[in-house]
């Protein structure tokens, strides 16, 4: 009983970072841009983070800074792929290789390598926190809970909104929404930076509040979860955040099943988050679902007047 | 990555090969032309709280001691395009000894050792040696064994818990030490191993020691790269022990004892036997005991008694002394076979391909 209750305790602290990330993700490719640059503006957010708390001490600033390193660095990106129009997958690719070379560089070279800071006290939602079993998923840091208001936000921004119309309409179909007077890259550059902000939030998450020190590739591959995660979830903000509890609740589970004695093949275990990414990607690509929601200019540079 | 797997298939490919090839051990040793001049090569940033920093930390005691200076070259990964052009600049500015820090610099070192004959070569946690290559690692298990007694010792409840990377080996060495050693002061202390599957990923690092605590843990080792653990034990008011370097810079409270290199120990003598001349690395390179260099036990925090203090040194005396083996029979594993006989000590291979678990270990399959 206790694990169960401490397992679904430690859930949020793995699902946030990937519902945020994916959250950024969703909001770029939305407007056309195939985002791969995740795991690259998550690890710039985690070192602004931790570099910001040394400095200044304070966790909103640092995370408002991670918000805005992480977009700055986009800026790179979308010169490549909004001016230079390079091939989209490559650029992603070039972005999360010179992240990581910069982060650890900088890491370095700063001193803010292995430099434990103090974590946010977490908040108790009373009296939700008392239930049985229960309890724990609402005795988490701050951010835990802002983050269903910021995908809600996301949500009705994209759904209830004009600019959220013009964002979509730019994913779906650019050459349309160029007519109809709307600036394709202006909607892009703005959604490759506000997405990058999330992701750079996501980052920051990591190393402030949850691992609270910084260290040379620490997100390991949860960018690219968020990447896949995107892919399943359909490009709906609701669906990613299903999908990043999930996620959250088998990389929760792993340690619990281990500490409890239960033994079951370690490698196997460490394997399900990536197994269960491919599993769900061919339940999603084979099923109906396939037709699903993805922005019809996904991947596509914008060159006006061309004749497609 | 490499490194990953750089402490592990070690010595079992390196014992292998080195005896098949049979080296042409009868020639006469190294002898460098001009005085030494040392070189070394990192894996990772100087200071990276681990690993690397425990080698930054030993070359600033062999400057003093043998009063040289060591250049150093940082974050050189685990692939020949990168380590040959980094010796070559090296050597060419006149570096005639180059001590290496990863496994994965293995081939390339033996490849490179050929090339420069006149050249002395050293390679920490390597595979491969030759007639002016040595490979060197620790025994870990010796002074993880004695972090095991302060565990034990620390422990209210005897359930401790270990944060371990892959089941390796060397790792798993760690783990049977760990638990042997909090037997040896409370015979009824067990040992519950989370893996992480990866060398330096404090998410994990921070999910398995928080597991491990909520379900009774309340002193953790470790054998994982980042102080995490430490940390998570500091936070959560109980203790632990740490690896690579003196975790105390971490958990000041919670740490009350650390498995540390101290490779200077071991380098110092070596260099010196290197500038002599008539140098012949030993054929299977160094695995080295805390009496040659290599390991040693920073120990106790407060959380350890006088009275077990002192037991701890005693142990850690007959360490150094040579007088005590860790893994000497008889010897059961947790299901009751023999695995080292009694009169007969561990032989190296055997240490190196260790996949059984002592009385009183949890692991994962």
């Amino acid at each position: 009983m206790d694990m169960i209750a401490n397992w679904l305790g430690n859930t949020p602290d793995f699902a946030v970072p990937f519902a945020l990330a994916a959250l950024g993700l969703i909001l770029t490719e939305r407007a056309g841009v195939l985002a791969l640059g995740a795991e690259g503006l998550m690890l710039v957010g985690a070192l602004a983070a931790i570099g910001a708390q040394l400095a200044y001490g304070s966790h909103g600033v640092s995370l408002l800074l991670a918000m805005g390193a992480a977009a700055v660095v986009s800026l790179l990106f979308a010169l490549m792929v909004l001016v230079l129009r390079i091939n989209q997958v490559i650029a992603g690719l070039a972005l999360v290789f010179f992240c990581q070379g910069l982060t650890g560089l900088l890491g370095t070279l700063l001193e803010w390598t292995n430099k434990p800071v103090k974590g946010l006290a977490a908040v108790e939602l009373w009296p939700l926190s008392e239930l049985p079993l229960l309890g724990k998923l609402f005795v988490q840091n701050p951010l835990v809970f802002m983050t269903p208001l910021i995908v809600l936000a996301v949500v009705w921004f994209l759904t209830r909104t004009t600019t959220g119309l013009r964002l979509r309409a730019v994913g779906e179909n650019p050459q349309a929404a160029d007519a109809a007077g709307i600036s394709v890259l202006g909607y892009r550059l703005a959604a490759i930076l506000v997405g990058a902000a999330l992701i750079g939030l996501a980052g920051g998450y990591i190393s402030l509040l949850s691992t609270k020190l910084w260290i040379a590739d620490m997100t390991g591959g949860r960018g690219w979860i968020a990447v896949a995660l995107v892919i399943f979830a359909r490009w709906s903000p609701w669906k990613a955040l299903a999908g990043a509890l999930l996620f959250g609740c088998i990389e929760a589970l792993i340690p619990q099943l281990a500490a409890a004695g239960v033994r079951l093949p370690q490698y196997f275990v460490l394997m399900t988050p990536y197994a269960v990414t491919l599993a769900v990607m061919i339940w999603v690509a084979s099923g109906r679902h396939a037709t699903g929601n993805q922005p019809g200019a996904l991947g596509i540079p914008f060159i006006r007047e061309e004749r497609r | 990555m490499l490194k990953q797997m750089k402490r592990t298939l070690c010595a079992a490919v390196a014992f292998g090969l080195a005896t098949t090839l049979g080296v042409a051990s009868a020639q006469e040793g190294l002898t460098l032309d001009k005085p030494a001049k040392i070189a070394m090569l990192y894996i990772s940033p100087r200071n990276d709280g681990g690993w690397t920093q425990a080698f930054d930390e030993a070359r600033q005691k062999l400057e003093a001691e043998l009063d040289t200076k060591i250049q150093y070259v940082e974050s050189v990964p685990e692939n020949a395009s990168s380590i040959r052009p980094a010796v070559d600049r090296l050597i060419q500015r006149g570096a005639n000894v180059i001590i290496g820090t990863a496994f994965g610099y293995s081939d390339t070192f033996k490849e490179l050792a050929a090339k420069y004959p006149d050249v002395a070569f050293l390679n920490g946690s390597g595979t491969t040696n030759s007639a002016n290559l040595e490979s060197f690692y620790g025994r870990t298990y010796e002074s993880q064994y004695l972090c095991g007694m302060a565990a034990g010792a620390a422990s209210k409840t005897g359930k401790l818990g270990f944060v371990a990377a892959n089941p390796f080996g060397q790792v798993n060495w760690t783990v049977n030490a760990f638990a042997l050693g909090a037997q040896a002061i409370n015979p009824d202390a067990t040992v519950t191993v989370v893996y992480t599957g990866a060398w330096n990923d404090p998410v994990k690092e921070r999910a398995a020691a928080m597991a491990l605590i909520d379900a009774g843990a309340d002193v953790l080792g470790q054998h994982v790269d980042s102080p995490t653990p430490q940390i998570v034990a500091q936070e959560r008011g109980v203790h632990g022990t740490g690896h690579h370097r003196d975790m105390r810079e971490f958990a000041p409270d919670a740490t009350v004892c650390s498995s540390v290199w101290v490779w200077d120990r071991f380098l110092a003598p070596e260099l010196k036997k290197i500038s002599a001349g008539n140098w012949t690395p030993p054929e299977n390179g160094a695995l080295l005991s805390m009496a040659e260099g290599g390991t040693d036990a920073a120990c106790c925090g407060p959380a350890v008694s006088e009275a077990d203090k002192a037991k701890i040194m005693a142990t850690r005396e007959q360490l150094l002394k040579g007088e005590k083996q860790i893994y000497a029979g008889p010897m059961l594993d947790r299901d009751g076979t023999e695995r080292i006989a009694a009169g007969e000590v561990m032989a190296d291979p055997a240490l190196w391909q260790m996949d059984w678990f002592v009385k009183g270990v949890t692991t994962q399959q």
